[in-house]
């Protein structure tokens, strides 16, 4: 490795550019740490090098060349009346870096907002979802309720009668823990703005029957209803009944039952 | 007292080439006439002295003052005097044309590019105008021992690099070496002593 005096002794000739290339690369690599000394020899090198331009002989060019140049520079200069444009203050790469931040900013800005549309369709998809799940669920519940009530021995099997003999005829079927399960089909549909309804008659002498729930039996006539609650125990009730009430139901039958069966 | 303003040190003056350079960066075509009319001169002779071809010269010349037109605002006043930039233009361009013409144009793609606007006058710069100092330094120059000014010659004007001029001198390489370097120091050591 040379050291510092070696490499000064290398200056004069850099700034004259007559260095050949391993010096020269040697040279710039020292001047690439940084060392004080030797750069400021390189500047007063080049300084001294340029007064060798004082050493050709002083020549005047023709007139003729400064002729042909003040006729371009007028010319462009009338063709340029702008002022030339001075250095920026603010250099480029600075100009380059800020757009390059402000395009940056915007673009996350955009997928900032994007990515958070992106959560709430999902949390509101999510939330459907979960709906659905949970409707499902409670549809599968009242499903294996149905089952159980309908398969389990204990049930007990009412037949309600229709109130025309040649009619449809309900069943139902009643467990003391889960509840009352009325199915039917083929069941007349009710009058126009009417609805069938439940109705649980107890047994107590002077008591009125007890509403329950809506039937809204399918195009084909055909339910199946599910009452989990009843208003009444098996044994405090005398029979169920089903009588056409105006839409919306109501507290006490408005008509006579169309079906009807005792509880045993 | 044209090199004082450009100084890096001492009180500063705002030199005549100063003044012509910064209307020369608002179009003035005025100021362009009058820094041509003080420097043609000297940038036609050191170009002709490398060129040795008047018709040619003239070209590089129109070109590195159309660049100096065209382009004013790439010499920075703050960095260093202005003559020896625009020399170091002209020389540059100059050699560029003689290399044009030879098979080291390739060598010349190797070497660095001299940024003109990095010549700093030193602390020792004295303030010649532009005669005085042309007389000096041909008179130092001429003091020289005549191998040291010729592999001076050869380096500064023909753009040769240490190992050719030993080849066109048959000289060894680090006496060439010995004699541009010893050749510039005395330069110095003369400039210096220039009151």
């Amino acid at each position: 490795m040379k050291s510092c005096d070696q490499f000064r002794e290398l200056i004069e000739g850099y700034a004259l550019g007559a260095l050949d290339p391993e010096d020269r690369a040697a040279l710039e690599a020292h001047l690439a740490t940084g060392c004080p000394d030797c750069a400021k020899a390189v500047q007063e090198a080049r300084w001294l090098v340029c007064q060798l331009a004082y050493a050709a002989p002083e020549a005047a060019p023709s007139d003729m060349l400064k002729g042909r140049l003040m006729q371009t520079v007028r010319a462009e200069a009338q063709a340029k009346p702008h002022v030339m444009p001075v250095k920026s203050a603010i250099p480029f790469w600075l100009w380059a870096g800020v757009a390059a931040l402000l395009a940056f900013s915007i673009y996350s800005a955009w997928n900032t907002r994007r990515l958070q549309n992106e959560i709430r369709q999902a949390n509101e998809r999510a939330a459907v979802l979960q709906a659905e799940r949970q409707k499902t669920e409670q549809e599968l519940a009242l499903a294996k309720r149905e089952a159980m009530i309908l398969m389990d021995p204990s049930s007990v099997k009412i037949n309600l009668k229709g109130s025309d003999a040649q009619g449809p005829q309900l069943e139902a079927k009643w467990h003391s823990q889960w509840g009352v399960v009325v199915m039917g089909e083929n069941i007349p549909m009710p009058s126009p703005h009417h609805v069938l309804q439940l109705w649980f008659i107890p047994k107590a002498a002077g008591k009125m029957p007890m509403p329950s729930m809506m039937i809204r039996p399918d195009a084909n006539g055909k339910f199946v209803l599910l009452v989990s609650n009843p208003p009444e125990s098996m044994d405090a009730t005398k029979a169920l009944a089903i009588s056409e009430e105006p839409e919306g139901g109501s507290p006490w039958p408005s008509n006579p039952p169309r079906y009807s069966g005792g509880v045993s | 007292m044209f090199l004082a303003a450009f100084t890096s040190s001492g009180p500063r003056e705002v030199s005549p080439d100063a003044t012509l350079l910064s209307r020369l960066l608002q179009r003035d075509v005025s100021a362009f006439e009058q820094l041509y009319d003080r420097h043609s001169r000297l940038v036609y002779g050191l170009v002709l002295r490398i060129l040795e071809q008047a018709s040619t010269s003239e070209e590089v010349v129109q070109d590195v003052f159309l660049q100096l037109w065209r382009n004013a605002d790439q010499y920075d006043a703050s960095r260093g005097p202005f003559v020896p930039w625009l020399c170091t233009v002209a020389r540059n361009r100059a050699l560029d044309h003689l290399r044009l013409k030879s098979e080291r144009q390739r060598r010349r793609e190797d070497q660095p590019d001299v940024l003109p606007s990095v010549v700093i006058a030193p602390e020792y710069e004295k303030a010649l105008d532009e005669k005085r100092r042309a007389e000096r330094v041909r008179a130092l120059m001429a003091s020289l021992t005549p191998q040291q000014k010729r592999a001076i010659e050869l380096a500064y004007f023909e753009g040769l690099s240490h190992s050719e001029i030993a080849a066109t001198l048959k000289e060894p390489l680090g006496t060439v070496k010995s004699w541009i370097r010893n050749g510039l120091l005395r330069l110095k050591e003369g400039l210096q002593g220039t009151t």
